[in-house]
């Protein structure tokens, strides 16, 4: 024990000599490390860690899965009946819990908060076993059909809506008109399954009979909803795939009966999927999580192999010393430990910096991937992290060690002090030099150019152009705050009388009544009554002053007037894309589409296509081929409840100042929303832009790592070369013969490592070639030039950098053993 | 005059490390004339070393002032002084310096390499065989320096030093790294060398291989003692 930690005493003070060296290891390794442990505790936490749920295991997600005539999937979704009826049959689960999610205006609160909001039966909390800070979870009498008006808040609810007030249970807050009584509130830790969309928490939990969907819908089979969800338990003795063939003919039964009368779903059926909870919320995040974890283990080999250089310039470095040890009786295993010592101070250090990365690490996925990447609020420095770190540290220190003493030859020692030729020391060949250069420059070539390739992608789809403008555009959604919705011809003249005093607002350029494009289409199947062919095109209402308002340009036929609009016509507008659908000439004016009613649609105009970023285009059966997104616009109707403003640029309006302007008119109306359309976009652009902040880091990163890891070959190198160098000078050798002779020793080098990345790329080519073909084009090559220069300067610059101090000083410098 | 190839005047040489300053060198003048064989001998930490490498500008002087064949090198740029002592100076080390990476051929050659304009590839050949000839290693041309021993190294260090013509030989400890045998053998070749007219300042421990020079200063704390050089020119 005295002897090891003598020996650290020892190794510390030698570190303490060669700040650089400890500095240059410290922050590669703990960097490095540091993202490593990161994505091995996300890796473990989506991929194995088991959800925080009693019987997490038969904890499964039922989904309606509609099917086509062609035996394809149209979508994953239930009908509002469909659902109720699967609810109530209570089959294959042993308990279960129906939801709809939604969001809503607290009117009752003084901001009018816009929250979310899921409708759930009681069963849900039970099975989740959802842990409260105050208060209880749903009970038996405000099950399904109870009309019991309660409420449960969530933690954060409590305490950023309510400031934590003590008194929130028996409260009341109203919601579209209904009075809730507060009966609970979740735990701080409680974890919300994300089964809708990833990151949403659900802000205020009510009973599912009061959910948003209308009588028509809570009776029809024809509308699917995607926010209507199936959660429970398993029957013990149900596996999966009994469950689905016990489930399907149950469903499908009821949905065949509810739609027989509606042709367009001739042929049609409803398949049931059931799913583990756990697959549902991990989604695609698996591939992600794994990627990120390769990624961190791609940097951690190139850090791996700086280090590995530094060590065994290191070990050079230290020949002579360690040749005085060997002569008075050190013997390998001394040599090991000794050199031991010093890595598993460094690799300590390391660690610890890491563990510090990596809880920066988590709190940084907390604030921005907690869109992109399920369950990441538990991300914690945990067991399975502190262990990582201890075999990494193990392993790593053992690793550099033995590197490094397997590079000394125990025999060779001693003719190192007896020739003490100071020229002719044991040092790393040539060779090693070489090939540890080249591997570098392969290894750096490699990842900045894929790092390069992937930012360019992701800036290309930030960059993208949408066809249409968002510039100063303001989307305003309206709140009813009334059990009973007004009908068309009750809201008619609220509108008009709302538009009045929008359009008097002194900020407010234009007014639109009719949504902004990115606040979403939705789809629409449609018969050509020509032929009777099915389209599902994007369909969206929109007013006379829409198209002007964006800047979407009507390419052929006429816009929308208010006429239209007021007698209700059944006039329709299509993009490019939907008309080379419809016709193969794109020539579509006049042409007859059905909604099913009986009076068809007639096509009076075609508009320019637009990308939404973020919306991927769903091919059309796989029949015809995939152009653009098909689109179609209706005309909205004078009692729609979305606008569009577009504001004076330099203005603003407030979220308030609009709530009271809609009070003015009619008391029932709250904002819903209020957003701007750059907002809107920004968020769309949410996971492009992490792309490019994340490979613009990486990038920054590999080309920071590959940099440090040339700079320290070829740092060493020179200055194992320094009595050669001084020699050199001292028959003649000018500042530009030995930086001429450097770069040209290690331009070889270089070359090699240049060819080594393309023979990488090659195999990667053979090996993935259907994800690389489409992306071999000639614009590559302004990236390869550019990869290949970075890595030339940075190669230059470790090439003059070690060398400037013994250029820049009189040859006696270089010829004398010490500093 | 014309046959002075090196005059000194006033040398010193201070070196400032932290808080503490050595005078390695005070008030040194010395005067070395074609085909002279002048030793440098005295005491450890006198000061040769330190005067070898401002005589071979590997080094600065303090102050002082330097000339060699009539040029004034007293105040030289880094590049400056590379070519001087590319021309005008051949050096043999204590420790050989040879580079190990390259044959015995091209270590001989290298200065060559480094001249302003570089000779043809024949001239280059022959001058080398013929410096190897001198000093008897015509038959290990083609051989690595780590292949031979230490006094084989120094005698190619010694035909390095002589294949650009230099004014002077400037030679630091010729033999301190080799046993008797080799020593003497290396001592040999440059009384040989001098004997054919080249002009060589040595420093050395060794009282013996002292005696061999014509002209012998001793050095003590920084400073010429005898002064037998004036006493040779009156
Ligand atoms: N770079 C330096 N920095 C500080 N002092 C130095 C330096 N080089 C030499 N000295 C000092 O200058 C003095 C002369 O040193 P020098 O190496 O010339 O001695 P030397 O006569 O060659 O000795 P030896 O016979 O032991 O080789 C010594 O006192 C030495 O400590
Ligand atoms: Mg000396």
């Amino acid at each position: 024990m005295r002897i090891l930690i003598r020996q650290h005493k020892q190794a510390w003070a030698s570190l303490k000599k060669k700040p650089g060296f400890v500095l240059t290891v410290l922050m590669t390794m703990g960097i490095t490390l540091g993202a490593l442990l990161c994505a091995i505790t996300l890796n473990y936490l989506l991929l194995v860690e088991p959800l925080p749920y009693p019987d997490q295991d038969r904890l499964f997600v039922a989904e309606h899965g509609v099917t086509g005539a062609k035996k394809e999937t149209k979508g994953l979704a239930f009908t509002y009946p469909g659902l109720v009826h699967l609810y109530k049959s209570k089959a294959a689960f042993e308990q279960a819990a129906i939801m709809s999610y939604g969001e809503d205006v607290i009117v009752s609160h003084n901001s009018q908060p816009l929250v979310n909001t899921a409708y759930i039966t009681p069963e849900l909390h039970q099975i989740l076993a959802s842990p409260l800070a105050l208060g209880r979870m749903f009970e038996a009498s405000e099950a399904m059909d109870t009309h019991n008006p309660v409420a449960m808040l969530s933690y954060n609810t409590w305490q950023q809506e309510f400031n934590g007030n003590v008194d929130i249970l028996e409260q009341k807050i109203n919601i579209r008109g209904v009075s809730y009584r507060i009966v609970g509130v979740l735990a701080e830790h409680f974890i919300e399954p994300e089964l809708e969309e990833i990151g949403r928490e659900t802000q205020v939990w009510l009973p599912f009979d009061f959910n948003s969907a209308g009588e028509g819908q809570r009776q029809s089979f024809g509308n699917i909803s995607g926010n209507l969800k199936f959660i429970g338990l398993l029957n013990k003795e149900v596996s999966q795939s009994q469950a689905v063939q016990l489930l399907t003919p149950l469903v499908n039964d009821r949905w065949q009966e509810g739609v027989a009368e509606i042709s367009f779903f001739k042929g049609w059926s409803i398949d049931m999927r059931v799913r583990p909870v756990k697959e549902v919320m991990l989604g695609q995040s698996e591939s992600i999580a794994i990627m990120l974890l390769a990624g961190v283990v791609g940097l951690v080999l190139i850090a791996c192999a700086n280090i590995s250089n530094l060590f065994m310039a290191r070990t050079a470095e230290k020949q002579r010393q360690m040749a005085i040890q060997a002569a008075i009786g050190a013997t390998k295993k001394h040599l090991f430990k000794a050199m031991l010592a010093e890595t598993s101070i460094l690799m300590f250090m390391s660690i610890i910096l890491a563990l510090v990365i990596a809880k920066s690490g988590f709190y940084i996925m907390q604030q921005y991937l907690g869109a992109v990447l399920p369950r990441v609020n538990e991300l914690s420095l945990n067991p399975i992290t502190f262990g990582c770190a201890v075999l990494v540290t193990v392993v790593f220190a053992l690793f550099f060690a033995k590197l490094s003493t397997r590079m000394i030859n125990y025999r060779a020692l001693n003719t190192t002090l007896q020739s003490s030729g100071k020229g002719s020391g044991l040092q790393v060949s040539k060779k090693t030099r070489q090939v540890l250069i080249a591997s570098q420059v392969a290894l750096a070539t490699v990842l900045v150019f894929a790092n390069f390739s992937l930012l360019k992608d992701a800036v290309k789809t930030i960059n993208a152009p949408l066809g249409f403008t968002t510039t100063n555009i303001s989307t305003l959604r309206l709140n009813f705050s009334s059990t009973d919705s007004p009908s068309q011809e009750e809201s008619i003249p609220i509108m008009a009388g709302i538009m009045e005093k929008l359009e008097a607002l002194p900020q407010v350029e234009s007014l639109s009544q009719s949504g902004s494009p990115l606040d979403g289409f939705y789809l629409r199947a449609l018969t050509n009554v020509a032929n009777n062919e099915r389209y599902t095109p994007f369909l969206k209402g929109a007013d006379q002053r829409y198209f002007n308002m964006i800047e979407q340009p009507l390419l052929q036929g006429d816009n929308f007037t208010r006429v239209d609009r007021q007698d209700g016509n059944n006039v329709m507008i299509v993009n490019q894309a939907f008309a080379k659908q419809l016709k193969a000439d794109g020539d579509v004016l006049g042409l007859q589409l059905s909604m099913g009613g009986p009076d068809p649609h007639k096509i009076i105009g075609i508009v320019k296509d637009i990308a939404i970023p973020g919306e991927t285009a769903i091919e059309d059966d796989g029949s015809a081929e995939y152009t653009g997104v098909p689109r179609a616009y209706v005309a909205s109707r004078l009692g729609a409840q979305t606008f569009m403003l577009k504001l004076k640029s330099g203005q603003s309006v407030s979220r308030e100042q609009l709530g009271k302007l809609l009070a003015e008119v009619d008391s029932r109306y709250a904002v819903f929303s209020f957003n701007s359309a750059d907002d809107i976009l920004t968020q769309r652009l949410f996971s492009e832009i992490t792309t490019a902040v994340t490979t613009a880091v990486l990038a920054g990163l590999v080309f920071l790592l590959a940099g440090i890891g040339l700079y320290g070959i070829l740092s060493y190198g020179t200055q194992l070369r320094r009595f050669e160098l001084g020699a050199r000078m001292a028959i003649g050798a000018t500042k530009q013969h030995l930086v001429t002779m450097i770069i040209n020793d290690n331009a070889k080098s270089v070359l090699v490592g240049f060819i080594g990345s393309v023979v990488l790329f090659a195999l990667a080519y053979i090996g993935l070639s259907e994800y690389i073909q489409p992306f071999l084009t000639w614009q590559v090559l302004p990236m390869i030039v550019a990869t290949l220069i970075l890595i030339t300067l940075v190669t230059l610059f470790a090439c003059y950098w070690p060398l400037r101090k013994y250029i820049n000083k009189p040859a006696i410098f270089s010829l004398r053993g010490s500093d | 005059m014309t046959d002075i190839k090196i005059e000194m005047k006033n040398i010193g040489k201070v070196f400032e490390t932290d808080d503490v300053e050595t005078h390695a060198l005070k008030d040194v003048d010395i005067v070395i004339r074609a085909g002279e064989y002048v030793s440098i001998s005295g005491p450890s930490g006198c000061g040769k070393s330190t005067l070898l490498s401002l005589l071979g500008l590997l080094d600065e002087s303090t102050s002082g002032s330097y000339v060699i064949e009539g040029h004034d090198v007293s105040h030289l740029s880094l590049d400056e002084a590379a070519h001087i002592r590319n021309e005008k100076i051949g050096f043999v080390f204590q420790s050989f310096n040879l580079i190990d990476e390259i044959s015995v051929f091209d270590n001989v050659a290298l200065p060559l390499q480094y001249k302003k304009e570089i000779p043809t590839d024949e001239f280059i050949k022959e001058r080398v065989e013929a410096c190897l000839k001198m000093v008897e290693m015509s038959h290990r041309a083609d051989h690595k320096p780590n292949q031979l021993s230490g006094g084989q190294q120094q005698r190619i260090a010694i035909a390095r030093a002589l294949v650009a013509d230099p004014a002077i030989l400037l030679v630091d400890e010729p033999t301190g790294n080799l046993d008797s045998q080799s020593g003497d053998t290396v001592m040999a070749v440059l009384a040989e060398l001098n004997k054919n007219g080249t002009t060589i300042c040595m420093v050395t421990h060794d009282a013996r291989y002292a005696d061999m020079a014509k002209i012998q200063l001793k050095l003590l704390d920084g400073q010429i003692v005898n002064d037998e050089a004036l006493k040779v020119a009156v």
